[in-house]
């Protein structure tokens, strides 16, 4: 998982599970930059190539912490795998997703 | 891993082992290999995707639910192809859970978690569940492989 600041927007790019073993990072992560400052955070999916339930909890949790505290969560590229999950869940309509970075970065400008 | 045993048409494997999440992802990504070189099931990324993650959700709930203190038990896991026919089994001796009291997870208001067991049933053609009066849980994943040329590429003696 790697973390930068670009325009004022944080990018996490996810390494290549979002898995069981990398959600509880995620959501720490997430916790403690929105306990910092309302943050504005792109979850970049461009080398994620597989999700699971715990995966998606992670988002689920991480939006929902940043929304508490005034900051909101975008996710960019994510794959096939990903997309097909979020539509089952019907958590496209819960996240902004955008198939450029750079569009999801603008996006909070 | 206990065996490997090929047969004509025909594929059995058993992997024994303690329920430490680490173990998740090789074993993930056994699964999927193997379901990779399966007739049928090879050129299609989508049902790959769909049994590695079901696979994924249930040693991942054998592991965190079944086994919830650290010290974790042991986890049998079958697999076994015959035809048009792939069973993944895992076999657990830690906390059982009733799956007709597991609610479908409510798409309207998602939570963070209850996903998982949902996305087997999605996923493949049977999910069943059993525990018996010993303390064993044996859950069984059932995909029909669509019909195409479904000879095993087994190497004959």
């Amino acid at each position: 998982m790697d973390v930068q600041r670009k325009d004022g927007v944080v990018v996490i790019s996810i390494d290549e599970r979002l898995d069981a073993l990398a959600a509880p990072k995620l959501k720490e992560t997430v916790k403690k930059m929105s306990e910092e400052s309302s943050t504005k955070l792109v979850i970049d999916l461009a080398k994620t190539k597989f999700i699971d339930s715990s995966g998606c909890g992670a988002l689920v949790a991480s939006l929902r912490t940043l929304l508490k505290n005034q900051g909101d969560l975008k996710i960019a590229r994510p794959s096939p795998q990903a997309q097909t999950l979020f539509q089952l869940t019907r958590l496209h309509r819960v996240f902004e997703i955008y198939d450029n970075l750079d569009a999801a970065i603008q996006s909070f400008v | 891993m206990t065996g490997i045993l090929e047969m004509e048409n025909q594929l059995y494997v058993k992997i024994e082992a303690r329920a430490e999440m680490i173990l998740l992802r090789p074993l993930d990504l056994f699964v999927r290999n193997l379901v990779q070189q399966l007739p049928g099931l090879s050129s299609s990324e989508d049902l790959i995707d769909n049994v590695e993650l079901a696979f994924n959700e249930a040693f991942t709930n054998v592991s965190k639910h079944a086994y919830k203190s650290n010290q974790k038990g042991p986890v049998c896991i079958e697999i076994f192809v015959q035809n048009n026919y792939l069973e993944i089994r895992l076999e657990d001796h830690g906390e059982s859970f009733d799956p007709n009291a597991i609610a479908d997870p409510d798409f309207q208001n998602l939570g963070e978690g209850g996903l998982g067991i949902w996305f087997m049933r999605h996923f493949m053609d049977d999910w069943i569940y059993q525990s018996d009066q010993h303390g064993k849980n044996v859950l069984r994943l059932i995909k029909k492989i669509p019909c195409e040329e479904t000879t095993l590429a087994v190497d004959q003696p």
